[in-house]
């Protein structure tokens, strides 16, 4: 059945349709705080091996990432199954990570084949953290993510002066920056806020 | 001379469709129909009308094993309800100056 209506109703209507599905953030949070989690965790340990003189002293990477990218593949086949509707914003956020990610792999070949030293890679890789966050936070309009981007870009440019050992404690400090603090902060909002 | 408004689109659940469309890449059936609060018949009916008009795509797909019908709308759907929404601007702006009269 159709019923004809005003000029005015009609205003009405694409005022609130437009306005129920702006984007909302819907952010939680999660990603930043389980890659946060594994990457702070990995460094660190990489770091005391190190200094334990233990000769697999990067055995925690392998283990420790490949959890976190079964973890994220199950979270993200949920979360998928969850929307029923899919904005821009959601879109521009899954191009950035995998570009993320596709570039993330370049850089460890790179470094596995030896080409570089493992202060620049360290740099390299805190450096696309920081690309990483200051994105997303644009695209969310979220001030920490971005802060944490800038911060990341500035401690890249610290660690090409630091010794080589320390450049793990850079990364360390990069993501308990750039993803740790504006996750929890993400995930405050999330839960404070109204919409689910 | 003030613009005709598009029939197709000046009815409440086309309109109220076309509008959550425009501001999102894509959208499920059952999203339009938690937003709209319109009936499932109803709600059929009137898609079917607007991507017969080629103002929106519809894709039927599975997931699950169950029937997934997702929306996305058109250039040529953009453009309508461009359109649209300035004549309406055009009509209100008209209704206006003939009550300050």
């Amino acid at each position: 059945m159709e019923t004809t209506f005003t000029e005015q109703e009609s205003l009405r209507v694409i005022t609130e349709m437009i306005e129920n599905s702006k984007a909302k953030i819907r952010d939680n949070g999660f990603f930043y705080l389980l890659w946060g989690w594994l990457v702070l965790i990995a460094s660190l340990s990489n770091f005391i091996l190190l200094n334990m003189d233990y000769d697999k002293a990067w055995l925690p990477w392998p283990f420790l990432m490949t959890g976190g990218g079964i973890v994220s593949g199950i979270a993200g086949y949920r979360l998928g199954k969850r929307i029923k509707v899919r904005t821009f914003f959601d879109t521009a956020m899954i191009y950035l990570w995998y570009g993320f990610l596709a570039t993330l792999f370049i850089i460890l070949f790179t470094a596995a084949k030896g080409n570089v030293s493992w202060v620049v890679t360290n740099a390299l890789i805190i450096a696309l953290y920081g690309l990483g966050t200051f994105v997303s936070g644009g695209i969310l309009n979220f001030k920490p993510l971005i802060y944490g981007g800038v911060f990341s870009w500035l401690l890249a440019i610290v660690t090409l002066f630091i010794p080589d050992l320390y450049s793990l404690l850079a990364v360390a400090l990069s993501i308990v920056v750039a993803y740790l603090i504006p996750g929890y902060m993400l995930k405050s909002r999330y839960n404070k806020s109204s919409y689910v | 001379m003030f613009k005709e408004l598009d029939p197709l689109l000046h009815s409440q659940l086309r309109l109220q469709v076309m509008s959550l469309l425009v501001g999102v890449e894509s959208a499920e059936f059952t999203y339009l129909l938690e937003e709209t609060g319109a009936t499932r018949g109803n709600l059929s009916v009137q898609i079917t009308k607007l991507k017969d008009a080629g103002y929106i795509n519809v894709n039927k797909s599975f997931r699950n094993n169950y029937p997934l019908t997702t929306c996305k709308i058109t250039p040529k759907g953009v453009e309508v309800f461009e359109k649209y929404v300035e004549a309406l601007q055009d009509y209100l702006n008209m209704d206006k100056k003939s009550s300050t009269q």
